[in-house]
């Protein structure tokens, strides 16, 4: 889910940024550092949308570097557990299958699959169900449900279900072909 | 738990002779309230506090000796249960949820936005914005995120939360029983929501995107 948020980071920079572009040179290299990033916490950082201040800065003992606390809003995005999600089947092997939705990777176990549904082997593997009316393999679009999160320093790995109601293929652009 | 109430105590008694390191000084001090500070802390911090009763619990069964009743309470809530969503309770501070229909808007106008900033061949789009955009553009089923709040946000009244309601939006629903589906923990307010969710899914439908 996306959600709205203030974060703070210090931020260093090298007096040769100084004068009157300074706060522009501050912000971009707030976007190269933090869009893009991922934190347990609060999720991958999708983009800024604003600075809220920027306070004042202190010379660091030593070296020319100023720091600069600046609060600064973004757009987050971050799975929570028992929420759904839309998401592009990405690999299909005999344990399950790997979606991505957005900038997360979701794993579904084959455990986790409808029982009615088998594991096809072949150029395009896939789960199908015995009257192949219903197929996953690459490229498919799933509608899921994560169980469980593993966050990691730089990167947020899914495990969801599609054995529920109202979960499963929702569109499939090799049928559709 | 016995243990800390142990351990403070002899800090305490300590505490009296202790006026030779700073050090111990601390701890005397700390020690000295353990009993405000740790019931203080245990009281504010939710998880903490049913940790707490849970053991209390499992010990005052222990305690009254129901040898047979009390192992067969436990082995009940190990059946594979789906998470409830409960994002509301994870979201940090100074955060206010989205539906993909309003993040759209969003990163759609960042998207121009950067377009224009990105003078600077160092500054390139990040791989979670492409995806980010990628995934808002052909999730969400509304262009109209004011009017999807619109409808939506009359259910407030009826107990409906904030990331409930957005995971409403998210959903695209087609009929209530798949928001109690998505949504078990709405199950126990069905008879009094039924009605607001019926029409406000009604109301969804018709905005529907015919994508």
């Amino acid at each position: 889910m996306f959600f709205h948020i203030v974060l703070e980071r210090n931020m260093q920079l090298h007096p040769r940024f100084f004068g009157r572009n300074l706060r522009e040179n501050l912000v971009s290299k707030l976007m190269k550092d933090v869009e893009g990033t991922c934190s347990g916490r609060h999720g991958f950082v999708v983009a800024i949308t604003g600075i809220e201040s920027i306070g004042s800065g202190l010379i660091r003992d030593g070296t020319g570097f100023v720091t600069f606390p600046v609060k600064y809003q973004c757009v987050v995005f971050r799975p929570f557990k028992g929420e759904i999600l839309e998401a592009v089947v990405t690999l299909v092997n005999k344990m399950g299958f790997f979606a991505e939705a957005g900038p997360v990777q979701i794993f579904v176990s084959n455990h986790l699959i409808p029982d009615d549904m088998e594991f096809q082997a072949g150029d395009m593997p896939n789960y199908t169900t015995s009257d192949s009316s219903v197929k996953i393999q690459k490229e498919c679009e799933v509608r899921l449900k994560i169980i469980g999160t593993r966050v990691d320093a730089t990167e947020i790995f899914c495990v969801g279900t599609i054995k529920d109601d109202f979960l499963g293929v929702i569109n499939d652009p090799a049928a559709a072909a | 738990m016995s243990e800390k109430g142990g351990k403070g105590f002899k800090s305490s008694l300590k505490s009296t002779p202790s006026k030779y390191g700073s050090g111990k000084d601390d701890n005397s001090t700390k020690s000295k309230k353990p009993k405000k500070v740790q019931f203080d802390s245990l009281g504010t911090k939710e998880s903490g506090y049913k940790i707490i009763q849970d053991s209390d619990d499992q010990f005052q069964g222990s305690a009254k000796g129901g040898k047979g009743s009390k192992p067969k309470k436990t082995t009940l809530p190990k059946e594979p249960q789906p998470p409830e969503f409960k994002a509301e309770k994870e979201l940090p501070e100074n955060a206010k949820f989205l539906m993909d229909c309003e993040a759209f808007q969003i990163l759609e106008g960042i998207k121009a936005h950067i377009a224009v900033l990105s003078d600077d061949p160092s500054i390139k789009t990040p791989v979670s914005f492409d995806g980010g955009v990628e995934y808002v553009k052909y999730g969400s089923c509304y262009t109209n995120p004011q009017s999807v709040r619109q409808i939506l946000e009359p259910l407030k009244k009826h107990g409906v939360t904030e990331d409930e309601l957005c995971m409403i939006a998210n959903a695209c629903p087609e009929s209530t029983d798949e928001v109690f589906a998505f949504l078990p923990s709405m199950k126990g307010r069905k008879d009094k929501i039924i009605q607001p969710l019926e029409e406000a899914v009604a109301k969804l439908s018709k905005l529907e995107r015919s994508a």
